[in-house]
């Protein structure tokens, strides 16, 4: 096949413009083909040949001179190694000189055809090609792509400053060494102005993910104490903005009590902790009421109930309670269950109405703990009722997806964007998030040495357990980790993407599992039954030494909260008895 | 005491946070004359309103739920005979599943009112399996009457004299209960019968139907899609359960359209609703929501804004006399765009003219009249536009006439003021003329009925006084022509194509087409005159009635079309707001130090919040980052130099990294060691 094309080629290079273009690859190839030190000179007078009577390209033309003059001054080991790498197969290809610029082009139109092959490959199906490979070949794809599409004077431009740079595609032959399309000059910012959607798929492409290896130093996060000290000491410098945009808020105050008053209910959102303005909203809503009817000149005091939704472990039972408590007069008892209590609450709310609306203030209603499936309906349940009114706050930006259109129309919400830029410091452990979210809540203990104490107060039969789930946890880090490196040693493009899947399972599977930990604890006569295994669990548990979380298959791993080299340093201290 | 950390707790004042500072703050902020006027005037206005919807929705509901509270009777009336099939209702409610549960609510009253028997409500989300559907079944079924706490349901076996108690979701107790109760049917309703698992409406029917013989079952199924895919989901087992009637509930669709009608398009409002603001709530709920409710509150909430917001509403109340009126209120007006407008054209006018535009600048008294005169004029003129949309919706209705364009969107465009000049004015029109007799005696009698209502100007008499269509005058007219009438076919006008024809002739070769008009017969002619006399008055009427509302003087009081604190109230763009403020916090801070940086918007500069400089440097990086190449990005921009910053800093970078992941823009991962993925591309 290859023959054939010579031949046409042959007969095209009489008398057609691209003579010259031949010309110059011939004096390319042979250069390339000669030693490295020897093509130097020649490579240069024609460069020389070149800046006297080239094209107007001038800035081309001076990087060219500029690369050659650096080749033949300083060469770099880079290049060398490169020229070095590509020689033989230079030759191989160009036996004979004159041959060597057809097979070059033909090479490139092969190149072309194979190219919108795999393009048109990929369209159809785009799974089965293996990305990583694809990326390079698609970008040396329409490299060449584009160079069909450039006339003859760009083919020279290309030449004359790719030269000197042994790594372009121009050159590249059919055995393309390995390895050389990372030296493609990807563009290293990455596009700007991309509409939102196509930013995702960009930045989510498959060997686009590059992030450097560095790592935190564990003393330049900040403990509970240094935070709290850090952020003590600093004053905010929008603080006047932040006052001034609170007292914008509070100006709304008495439009949204008449908002409550005709039976609506009024959501906040915007960034930042809303406390505050719903503090001083509860301050301007009591003052209000205590001087109407039923509280003026008397003794009773207007009630409201406020809830703190972002407090951990906030139940809707509480929540139910505390209205309970206001609503209805004499409390006998109260039914155990939420429903049922929200039933009886709604009850007596119909059969007996207060003289006002109860006005309930709950802060982030978007709260995980007030998310799960039946809290947002049997809230919306108990705000439709007319006597109470609903005042709440929802920090995260995707809140309104919590509620279906039902129970959108049961809460009866006006929302008001109530941006404070407030800090939440209520709402966020700030540095427990922190650390959680860089999995390092093993600090939260206090480290090793706070592991360390914990265990030395701790029976022998805790300590070797703790040992045996700190070894366990280890090997299989290690196991995981070896698979991945053998699997990058053979890295061909192909299996990366295999070996990413596994670096990325562990995620669910991380840990111990439980069985396998209690069935070596029970070999090594740690303990004897699962109550007493148990109970030894329990106490790493209270000390949050462990942590644990169900898995896939629904079996509970265990596991505990440091990192390995934190890990390799307790396996150590449990193995020489340092505890 | 800090409470901050209190989950739920009674809200109590701070101690030395006392009075006279609040008050004072208060009495500054609540600058707003006569604000207690303007709710009741809106309380007035809206009770009405409200009136308006409640008639329009329980007609709309009456017809279907009479008809199933027939059913529920018919099948109770017999209970002790034995039935070989559950007596079903498919209650077809239409796609507005938000709209359900109130309508079966309204459904349950009526039928436990009109008919001795015990009605429950069951949806799929109390009801995950057989068995808790049962319990819920027997709790609700029985606890309608005697309060039975859940606790007592809840221990199994208490031996008594009746032998072993009965399990929780025992259809028995339902039975005994009956037996106390003396109901002559339990109506069983399934409130979304789409989102329940066939196999557990087949278990539940297959059980029902087996307890029939003790227990007069009626089932009601609640439809969103339709009756037939209702049947395809069920096996033909359990449709041999089943004795089914089906009920179609009027679509949400027409009644939204009812509601438009009888509120905003009313012929006696006395606050308009602006066409730009109705169109937005007519196409969200063609759009998203499909809920009448949320269109009632829609209207509710735009009452509240205007008599809240605008100062001079209080005006619209009939019973203001001047003597109660402040002079906050009165100089308001005077600032009134159209207010102003109309002194301008004024003073152009005349040396009469320029004589009471000063008296409406400086006497309170005149102004007052003149807003109480030019009000009551233009509630008139309004409600005539509204009822020269309605006359033109009704035209068409009476010619068939396609495209069939609905009485909102009529209103819309009428209340815009480019009805005027429309296509659709003009292809009705013209249709009209061309009406044959037999169509145009339905138009007649809806012209009767319409001008029953109001009667239809078509030309302006001396002063103020207006010369109406007689329609009863035409419609005996048309009576005496159609009775000389001698053939069966309609009349026709000369306007009807029917009536010409084409000649084509041939002169010096070229074609020439000539349309000749046959002759008409007598009855014929004096048909068409009186077409085109109704024609002529019906122009005259519509360029009569179809002003621009905008155009009238003091539209700003008694027309109410702001969409701003509407659609941020009801269609809230939270995530656009969180992300606004953190991508510039400039636009909500309005600081000095953080606008454009050297001419460049949205730069990132070290003055900015913390959390706002990490989110856009979050922006700009991968699914992954690097939170140890975040630190030191962070610190280059918004450190010190000084060391002991340097724990400022941190402790700035870590809340902001903990704000992030508290809004649900950051992830860990364990991908990468000290690596956080991103959750959240801004502007999705």
């Amino acid at each position: 096949m290859v023959s054939i094309k010579r031949r046409r080629d042959d007969n095209e290079e009489e008398g057609t413009p691209r003579k010259l273009r031949a010309r110059i690859a011939d004096d390319e190839a042979g250069a390339e083909s000669d030693a490295f030190e020897a093509q130097t000179p020649s490579r240069r007078a024609r460069n020389q040949h070149l800046t006297d009577f080239g094209t107007p390209k001038s800035i081309l033309k001076k990087t060219g001179t500029a690369n050659g003059v650096n080749v033949t001054h300083a060469a770099t080991p880079k290049s060398n190694r490169k020229l070095l790498f590509e020689t033989p197969i230079k030759s191989a290809n160009g036996e004979t000189p004159n041959g060597t610029p057809t097979i070059v082009r033909n090479a490139d139109r092969s190149a072309r055809r194979k190219s919108n092959r795999r393009i048109l490959e990929h369209a159809t199906h785009g799974e089965e090609s293996d990305e990583e490979a694809f990326d390079e070949e698609e970008i040396l794809a329409e490299e060449i792509l584009d160079e069909e599409v450039g006339a003859v004077e760009t083919v020279e431009e290309v030449t004359q400053v790719e030269v000197p740079v042994p790594e372009t595609p121009s050159k590249r032959k059919r055995g393309r060494p390995k390895g050389s399309g990372k030296k493609k000059p990807k563009s290293p910012t990455p596009p700007t102005e991309l509409p939102p959607h196509e930013e995702y798929f960009w930045q989510n492409r498959p060997g686009g993910l590059k992030t450097s290896n560095n790592t935190l130093s564990a003393q330049s996060l900040l403990n509970h104490d240094e935070y709290f000290q850090a952020i003590s000491g600093y004053e905010d410098r929008h603080q006047s903005e932040m006052d001034f945009l609170l007292e914008l808020h509070s100006r709304a105050f008495d439009q949204w009590m008449f908002e409550l008053e005709e039976g609506f209910n009024v959501c906040l959102y915007g960034y930042g902790s809303k406390r505050t303005i719903t503090d001083k909203f509860a301050a301007h809503l009591y003052h209000h009421m205590s001087e109407m009817a039923p509280y003026k000149d008397s003794k009773k005091i207007p009630k409201i109930a406020i809830v703190n939704g972002y407090a951990p472990g906030t139940t809707l039972k509480e929540l139910l309670t505390t209205i309970a408590s206001i609503a209805v007069s004499n409390v006998t008892k109260l039914p155990n269950q939420p429903a049922v209590l929200l039933d009886f609450l709604l009850d007596q709310l119909s059969a007996s109405p207060p003289s006002h609306p109860i006005p309930v203030i709950l802060n982030s209603i978007d709260s995980p703990y007030l998310r799960k499936a039946p809290v947002p309906s049997m809230l919306a349940r108990l705000a439709a009722h007319p006597s109470i009114n609903l005042i709440c706050t929802a920090d995260t930006p995707n809140f309104p997806l919590l509620w279906d259109v039902g129970l959108k129309t049961q809460y009866k919400f006006l929302f008001h964007d109530a941006t404070t830029f407030a800090p939440y410091d209520a709402e966020i452990d700030v540095v427990e998030t922190v650390n959680e979210l860089l999995g390092r809540s093993g600090r939260r203990v206090g480290g090793r040495d706070g592991v360390g104490f914990v265990l030395r107060s701790l029976p022998e039969n805790a300590r070797s357990l703790y040992r045996i789930l700190v070894i366990e946890q280890l090997a299989l880090d290690i196991m995981v980790q070896g698979s991945d490196d053998d699997d990058e040693a053979a890295a061909t493009p192909k299996n990366k993407k295999v070996a990413h899947a596994k670096a990325a399972a562990p995620e669910s599977n991380q840990g111990v599992e439980y069985r396998v930990l209690y069935h070596k604890a029970v070999q090594e006569f740690v303990c004897s039954s699962e109550v007493g295994f148990r109970t030894l669990l329990k106490e790493f548990h209270d000390h949050q030494m462990i942590e644990s979380r169900k898995d896939a298959m629904g079996s509970e791993r265990l596991w505990v909260p440091f990192r390995q080299e934190e890990l390799e340093g307790l396996a150590e201290d449990l193995a020489s008895d340092a505890f | 005491m800090e409470f901050e950390h209190q989950r739920c707790y009674v809200y109590q004042p701070n101690a030395h946070e006392e009075r006279p500072p609040k008050r004072q703050r208060i009495g500054k902020a609540s600058f707003q004359p006569q604000l207690k006027a303007r709710i009741q005037t809106y309380r007035d206005l809206w009770a009405e309103q409200e009136q308006c919807i409640q008639n329009t929705l329980e007609e709309a509901d009456s017809v279907t739920q009479g008809s199933i509270v027939d059913f529920v009777a018919a099948a109770g009336s017999s209970p002790d005979e034995p039935k070989f099939a559950i007596p079903t209702g498919l209650v077809v409610a239409g796609p507005s599943i938000a709209s359900h549960g109130p309508y079966f609510e309204r459904l349950g009253r009526k039928i436990r009112a009109d008919t001795n028997s015990a009605y429950t409500v069951l949806t799929a989300g109390e009801c995950p399996n057989l068995k808790t559907l049962l319990k819920q079944l027997v709790k609700k079924a029985t606890s309608r009457v005697d309060e039975e706490d859940e606790d007592d349901l809840d221990q199994p076996s208490r031996p008594s004299r009746h032998g072993p108690k009965l399990l929780n979701y025992d259809l028995g107790h339902i039975q005994e209960w009956r037996k106390k109760n003396h109901v002559s049917s339990v109506v069983v309703t399934i409130q979304d019968s789409e989102a329940f698992d066939a196999g557990l409406l087949t278990d539940l029917i297959g059980l029902l139907h087996s307890w029939l013989d003790r227990i007069p079952f009626v089932l009601l199924f609640g439809i969103a899609t339709s009756a037939d895919s209702f049947e395809d989901r069920l096996s033909g087992q359990s449709l041999r359960y089943l004795e089914g009637e089906r009920f179609d509930v009027t679509q949400s669709d027409d009644i939204i359209e009812k509601l438009f009608s009888a509120t905003v398009a009313s012929l006696d409002n006395r606050l308009f609703i602006g066409p730009q603001l109705c169109r937005r709530m007519l196409d969200r709920q063609k759009d998203y929501v499909q809920n009448v409710q949320d269109f009632c509150d829609g209207l509710r909430y735009a009452f509240m804004s205007h008599f809240y917001a605008t100062v001079p509403s209080v005006f619209l109340d009939d019973r203001l006399k001047y003597e109660d009126t402040q002079a906050e209120s009165l100089e308001a007006v005077r600032n009134l765009p159209s207010f102003r407008q109309h002194i301008e054209t004024r003073l152009e006018q005349g040396t009469f003219a320029r004589r009471t535009v000063r008296t409406l600048l400086e006497s309170d008294q005149e102004l007052f009249d003149k807003i109480k005169y030019d009000i009551s004029s233009a509630q008139n003129e309004l409600s005539s536009l509204a009822h020269a949309a309605n006359v033109l919706f009704s035209i068409r209705e009476a010619l068939q006439m396609t495209p069939n364009v609905k009485a909102s969107t009529i209103w819309i465009r009428a209340a815009s003021g480019d009805l005027l000049e429309s296509p659709l004015l003009r292809e009705t029109m013209l249709s009209l003329k061309k009406t044959p007799s037999n169509k145009f005696a339905d138009l007649l009698s809806t012209m009767e009925e319409l001008s029953s209502q109001k009667e239809l100007p078509y030309e302006r008499g001396p002063k103020d006084a207006v010369v109406a269509i007689d329609v009863s005058g035409i419609q005996s007219e048309f009576n005496s022509i159609l009775a000389q009438k001698e053939t069966s076919a309609p009349l026709r006008t000369e306007h009807d194509v029917q009536n010409d024809s084409v000649r084509a002739t041939v002169v010096a070769q070229k074609v020439l087409l000539e349309k000749h008009k046959a002759a008409l017969s007598k009855q014929d002619q004096a048909y068409s005159d009186l077409v085109t006399r109704v024609y002529s008055h019906l122009t005259s009427f519509f360029e009569l009635t179809l002003i621009d509302p905008q155009t009238l003087l003091f539209s700003e009081i008694f027309i109410y079309d702001l969409k701003s604190p509407h659609l941020e109230v009801f269609q809230p763009k939270p995530r656009f707001s969180v992300e606004r403020a953190m991508a510039s916090p400039h636009d909500y801070l309005g600081c000095d130090c953080c606008g454009s940086v050297d001419g460049k918007e949205s730069a990132l500069g070290a003055t900015q919040p913390a959390t706002a400089i990490v989110y856009q440097m979050y922006l700009e990086s991968g699914a992954l980052i690097n939170v140890t190449d975040l630190w030191s990005a962070f610190k280059a921009i918004a450190g010190d130099e000084d060391n002991d910053e340097e724990s400022k800093t941190m402790a700035l970078f870590q809340r902001a990294l903990a704000e992030l992941k508290y809004l649900g823009l950051l992830r860990p991962t364990k991908k990468k060691t000290d690596h956080v993925a991103k959750v959240m591309w801004k502007g999705l």
